[in-house]
């Protein structure tokens, strides 16, 4: 009983209520006043009167301080966490959570490696189009030159063969006093009766589009027409093959309205050559 | 109370009927502390009509600066809130627990860096009084309504209880101020706390 009276009037009890000791010592007061009711009556007591020390020197605070500590807390009440675990709900779910796919840069740049061949094949194509293109307009051409080329090699050998062909006979046809320089080739075959005259080599001043020129055959002193033909710039060398005729003294040309005369103008003869 | 409240939704089935505050709810203790285990709404409320101004009453003895000892409150009632898990019976009165919060809290508030960088910008000339201030508890004639009991206790009594209960003095720290011995000390609060004992009852 002395332990505890002395404990007592060491005045720790005091100390432990004026929030002055140390955890040890505090945890050693609340021990003694467990197992001493007297020390608990004794801590009791000063805790009363120290209460009542706070009471006796009270303050009121602020009457709208009231209010806004209490709604501080009251906001705290909106947050489920500020209650006890009971109000909890309860954490088991049926989530269950998928495997995190790693992180793969694979198909970005898959796709950009696609995307870079697209565009250069795209490229690629439209080059090898325009080839193509090329191509195909220098065929269209060069067929285009070899149908001319077979084509001429074709009249070359006709006439050719004209001049082979020992029934033709070829007649120069001079140029009148008035053309002196006009000359041409006519080729006639009696057996074959067939006239032909040589457009390459037909020397005649051009004709315009109202005239024509107009080959005359002189059968028995009178002329006959073989025909109308134009002298053009472009120079088509050709053999031009007249209306037929068998038998001829001479053969004539002269400038006719365009489509041709029943007879000659005489005064516009232009070459006359005689068998 | 909720009037002003900044809550639009659903708080307003928390609250009690209209607050016309002139009744203030008075529980007993064990019934408090029940309530306050359960969390329930109306156990703050009840705390803090019963308490408030005895831990103002403590603060303001503390800081001296109004709106600051508000703040202290403030932050009082929310930690006794938040950490009532950790009071229980068997340690003492819930008066006990709750004034060694606000104490600390208070204490902390003058030691802390912006409170006193706050203090640092005062005007010069109000120094004089204020370092008088900082030193000495300050007796405004509101906080004198106990002049018997000012009576009761001799000064040096008062001086060493001001010290531990209001400064935040450890008694070692009290005694090196005061220059006393420590079982001095220990003897003068006892006798202190004695006095208010025998006042009381």
């Amino acid at each position: 009983m002395e332990d505890i009276k002395a404990y007592i009037e060491s005045g720790i009890l005091e100390l432990y209520v004026l929030g002055d000791v140390s955890p040890e010592e505090k945890l050693q007061v609340e021990a003694m006043a467990s197992s001493h009711p007297a020390i608990k009556a004794e801590l009791d007591e000063i805790e009363s009167s120290m209460e009542s020390y706070a009471e006796e020197m009270a303050i009121e605070p602020p009457q709208q301080l009231r209010d806004k500590i209490l709604n501080s807390i009251v906001l705290s009440f909106a947050d489920d966490n500020n209650f006890p675990t009971k109000n909890k709900p309860v954490e088991k779910d049926n989530v269950i959570s998928m495997p995190v796919p790693k992180a793969n840069n694979f198909y970005k740049y898959a796709f950009a490696a696609c995307l870079a061949l697209l565009i250069l094949s795209v490229a690629a194509l439209i080059n090898i189009r325009n080839q193509l293109n090329d191509a195909n307009t220098q065929l269209v051409a060069l067929s285009t030159s070899n149908q001319h080329y077979s084509k001429t090699v074709n009249y070359m050998d006709r006439q050719l063969n004209v001049y082979r062909d020992p029934s033709f006979k070829v007649i120069k046809l001079q140029g009148t006093p008035k053309h002196s320089t006009a000359s041409m080739l006519v080729a006639f075959s009696p057996t074959k009766k067939e006239v032909m005259i040589d457009m390459a080599d037909l020397q005649l001043p051009e004709n315009d589009l109202a005239h024509q020129y107009q080959l005359w055959a002189l059968v028995g002193g009178k002329p006959v027409s073989l025909g109308v033909f134009d002298k053009s710039t472009a120079d088509t060398a050709e053999m031009k093959k007249m209306q037929s005729i068998a038998l001829a003294q001479a053969f004539a040309v002269t400038l006719e309205p365009k489509g041709g005369s029943v007879n000659p103008t005489m005064d516009q003869m232009m070459v006359i050559g005689t068998f | 109370m909720l009037k002003n409240t900044c809550l639009k939704s659903d708080i307003s089935f928390l609250s009690s009927p209209p607050l016309t505050r002139k009744t203030k709810i008075s529980l007993t203790e064990e019934e408090l502390v029940h309530a306050l285990r359960n969390r329930e709404k109306i156990a703050i409320e009840a705390l803090y009509d019963m308490y408030s101004a005895s831990l103002f009453g403590v603060i303001s003895r503390i800081i001296v600066d109004t709106a600051a000892a508000e703040d202290v409150l403030q932050e009082t009632f929310v930690k006794i809130w938040h950490s009532f898990s950790s009071y229980s019976t068997e340690k003492g009165r819930l008066f006990t627990w709750m004034v060694n919060i606000a104490r600390n809290l208070a204490i902390d508030k003058i030691r802390s860096k912006d409170y006193k960088n706050q203090n640092k910008n005062q005007e010069l000339e109000n120094n004089v009084t204020f370092i008088d201030e900082q030193r000495n508890t300050v007796y405004k004639p509101e906080l004198l309504g106990i002049k018997d009991l000012v009576l009761t206790l001799k000064p040096e009594q008062k001086s060493i209880l001001e010290l531990v209960y209001f400064k935040g003095y450890t008694h070692v720290e009290a005694a090196d101020e005061l220059g006393i011995p420590l079982g001095t000390i220990k003897t003068r609060l006892r006798m202190a706390i004695q006095e208010l004992r025998k006042h009381f009852n």
